[in-house]
């Protein structure tokens, strides 16, 4: 066991601190193009796509190098790169399942941010069973036409392209009828309408589908095999987001020391408090849990050991974790932590010399921190998995699967 | 950046794991809650000469680290062990090692490391608190040594131990100076031990009553009224060696129950299959696991002597003493009725996790150190 971090590690951390304090923007991006410029810097000094196949425009970089990239960015709060989900997500599906011509098409752009893409899955009525998806793509000649509704896409007001899921059998049990197809976001039919959140800001939106035209070309891999392409696409992001998660809660925590010196209440110090002491020293202690296991998963994708299930607990564990301390922070900090605007810069969260994150107030991630706990797979859902794939405990007995039994019976004895 | 434990401390962990496994039997954990003494002599002999000893090799030990107590530990918890190992090894070879006197630990180390001695550590008073105002013992210098007057209580193992360490003030104050180590032998004049009876009747403590007992000019262990600095080192490594026996029973009392939700059925079922039952074990998982990661990194932050190794330990203590709490607690709730008979083997695990988590520092004291190691600036590199 060695906890350290490598000579070469420490070297590389310095290179890439060096570059970040060297180039991070002088002033607030505004503009989406703006935030392309950067990602595009980001992407000629190699922090773009870094566990990408060397042969598709990546470094096949060490899952720790990754990791180290996240954790400065995060330190220096950097402006996020854009097409997130372009690089994390559609590319990887591109080099596992594409064509020759596809990856040709699409890869470099991904990279660059020069093509941006949303994902086109989840739908009203689909979300934690995602797989009942209804929005259809039905073969008319060289094309497919589609109809329906996804939600909860992130970014489609800029993206040019979207991967979707969709129905392309209807007869079929419902894992099997399902396709990947990519859909052009400017094509006749397709709506986008931003859904505001209860953060005030508008990440998501809806995006209707009315007899959109897409090239039948546009599938990936063979058709009704989406949902295996869909499980089966790893991601090259190994490790890239742990320390980074640890690196912005104890950036909150030791703002929150600044600020408890400053607080009081009843002529003390929130500092001196007992009571208060004992609050940060949880929170403290818990984010501090999260970085140990953050080096031990850390550790196992630096040996190639993929950790399989077990990754499970650790989306279990930092998007509870979140939840849990922001209620703490705002239980010291009371309504200064629901300000918004107006407030004493000695009790906000932003650092006023800040000019280029995004407006940042303690509300902000208090209430992002119950969106955690949904996304990417819900706690319900992690915990059902962590059961049946970790435990071994024995699959629910569920609707779906009775109906799919009964009718497998009705085949078997017709 | 490697998390793993070496092919030597696996090697390690299979031989304790065999050896207890074979040869402390449930039925031997539960005659020795009946027995007097509370363990086998003959039994803690024979695991000693395995030779997983954590002390200095040039006294008789294996030359181990905290990773290496910290696995001998969890695998003692799995059991539970009943036996001064942690009392005698770990707590009271720790108070040695870290007083830095030479002369005591060849005196006394080689002894206990082949289970000649049982020594044990008389450090909290009536207020049970790790802190240096527990400290109320006195020694008072006379013309061919010490009289030492006081009451110390929950002593691991008091009734068993041949020879006690005793923290007391040979100065003046409730603070950490003027405080002082000694060596004093249980026979001695004076000394009166007193057993005390605990939830876990395999883990032993004792009261005991100091009355004008005299020792030599040469009971001082370590430099006279500077005992605290080792103390305190002696205590956080505690605390992680405890963790460690914590998590084990955790572990223990979180397999019985995924094997339980596998074959009791009720309404027509494995219960294992209701959500309620799935989740709780998926919950205590993330628990038993993130208490790994606390336990084994501060362990490794010891032996590394990190800059945040302090903080590591309270960090470390402070989690497996909440997680234990809940996946020991929740482990009897899945089993329903028979989690609260005494005949299943439960509440053995319950209780050895309960009867260490109020000790070498509860969540509260550790969670106030987390803090004060922060402000100071003791944090990871």
């Amino acid at each position: 066991m060695d906890l350290r971090y490598s000579p070469e590690d420490i070297e590389f951390r310095k290179k890439v601190r060096a570059w970040f304090e060297e180039n991070l923007p002088r002033k607030k991006l505004e503009t989406f193009e703006e935030r392309r410029e950067w990602h595009r810097k980001l992407y000629d000094a190699g922090f773009i796509g870094m566990g990408w196949p060397k042969e598709y425009g990546g470094r096949e970089a060490r899952p720790m190098e990754q990791a180290i990239v996240g954790e400065e960015m995060a330190r220096v709060n950097a402006p996020a790169g854009v097409n997130g989900l372009g690089i994390s997500i559609v590319g990887p599906t591109l080099i596992h399942h594409g064509t020759e011509e596809q990856k040709q098409q699409h890869l470099k752009k991904i990279l660059t941010g020069e093509e941006i893409w949303c994902q086109l899955y989840s739908e009203p009525n689909s979300g934690s069973d995602l797989a009942s998806l209804q929005c259809r793509a039905d073969i008319d000649g060289d094309n497919f036409i589609i109809n329906g509704q996804k939600i909860w896409t992130s970014g489609a007001h800029n993206a040019e392209w979207g991967l979707m899921l969709a129905r392309t059998d209807r007869r079929a049990s419902k894992h099997n009828g399902i396709s990947c197809i990519m859909v052009e976001m400017d094509r006749p039919g397709v709506e986008v309408r931003p859904l505001k959140q209860i953060s005030g800001s508008s990440e998501f939106s809806e995006v209707f589908f009315s007899n959109v035209t897409v090239p039948a070309d546009n599938l990936i891999g063979e058709l009704n095999t989406g949902w295996r392409i869909a499980q089966t696409t790893l991601s090259y992001e190994r490790g890239g987001n742990t320390l980074s998660r640890v690196s912005r809660l104890q950036a909150s925590i030791d703002r929150l020391l600044e600020v408890a010196n400053e607080l009081r209440v009843d002529g003390t110090r929130a500092i001196d408090d007992p009571l208060i002491r004992q609050k940060i020293g949880r929170i403290y202690a818990e984010v501090e849990v999260l970085r140990y296991a953050s080096l031990r998963l850390l550790s196992k994708l630096e040996k190639g050991e993929r950790p399989g299930p077990e990754a499970s607990v650790s989306k279990l564990h930092y998007s509870e974790l979140d939840k849990r301390v922001q209620e703490i922070i705002q239980e010291i900090l009371g309504p200064y932590g629901q300000q918004i605007s107006g407030g004493d810069p000695a009790y906000a969260f932003d650092d006023p010399n800040v000019e280029y994150g995004d407006a940042d107030t303690w509300a902000y991630h208090f209430v992002w921190s119950r969106a955690g706990t949904i996304y990417a797979g819900s706690s319900q859902i992690q915990k059902n998995i962590i059961g049946e794939r970790v435990l071994g405990l024995p699959k629910e007995i569920r609707a779906d699967r009775l109906e799919l039994e009964e009718k497998r019976q009705a085949e078997v004895s017709s | 950046m490697d998390f793993d434990f070496t092919e030597d401390q696996n090697m390690l962990r299979n031989l304790a794991r065999e050896f207890l496994t074979e040869q402390v039997t449930i039925e031997h954990v539960r005659a020795m809650m009946e027995d007097e003494t509370g363990y086998d002599k003959d039994l803690y002999r024979r695991f000693l000469q395995l030779g997983l000893i954590p002390l200095p090799e040039e006294y008789g030990g294996a030359g181990f680290g905290m990773i290496e107590t910290s696995i001998i530990m969890e695998e003692m918890g799995r059991i539970p062990y009943p036996g001064p190992f942690f009392g005698t090894i770990v707590l009271a070879g720790q108070t040695l090692v870290q007083s830095g006197d030479e002369a005591a630990m060849a005196r006394y180390l080689p002894d206990m490391a082949n289970g000649d001695l049982v020594v044990s550590l008389a450090f909290l008073e009536k207020s049970a608190s790790w802190v240096p105002s527990t400290i109320e013992a006195t020694a008072t210098r006379n013309d061919n040594g010490y009289t030492l007057n006081g009451m110390k209580r929950f002593v691991p193992w008091g009734a068993q131990a041949d020879v006690l360490l005793v923290a007391a003030r040979t100065g003046e104050g409730s603070g950490p100076e003027g405080i002082s180590l000694f060596a004093v032998p249980t026979s001695t004049a004076g000394v009166e031990i007193t057993p005390e009876t605990m939830l876990d009747l395999n883990s032993r403590t004792a009261t005991v009553n100091f009355t004008d007992v005299k020792v030599g000019a040469d009971a001082p262990i370590g430099e006279e009224g500077n005992a605290w600095p080792g103390l305190d080192r002696t205590i956080q490594r505690a605390a992680v060696a405890a963790s460690a026996e914590m998590l084990g029973a955790s572990r223990r009392a979180h397999e019985m129950s995924v094997d339980y939700a596998k074959v009791r059925r009720q309404f027509g079922q494995v219960i294992g299959q209701f959500q309620a039952i799935k989740h709780k074990l998926a919950e205590m998982l993330e628990q038993v696991e993130n208490a790994h990661s606390a336990v084994y990194y501060a362990s490794w932050a010891l032996d590394a002597g990190a800059p945040d190794a302090t903080l590591a330990a309270s960090v470390a203590k402070s989690t497996i003493n909440e997680a234990s709490r809940h996946v020991c607690g929740e482990a009897i709730q899945v089993h329903g009725g028979i989690g609260f008979t005494w005949e299943y083997d439960l509440h053995l695990y319950w209780k050895r996790a309960k009867h260490q988590e109020v000790f070498y520092g509860d969540t509260d004291y550790h969670r106030e150190r987390v803090l004060q190691e922060v402000l100071a600036g003791r944090v990871a590199g």
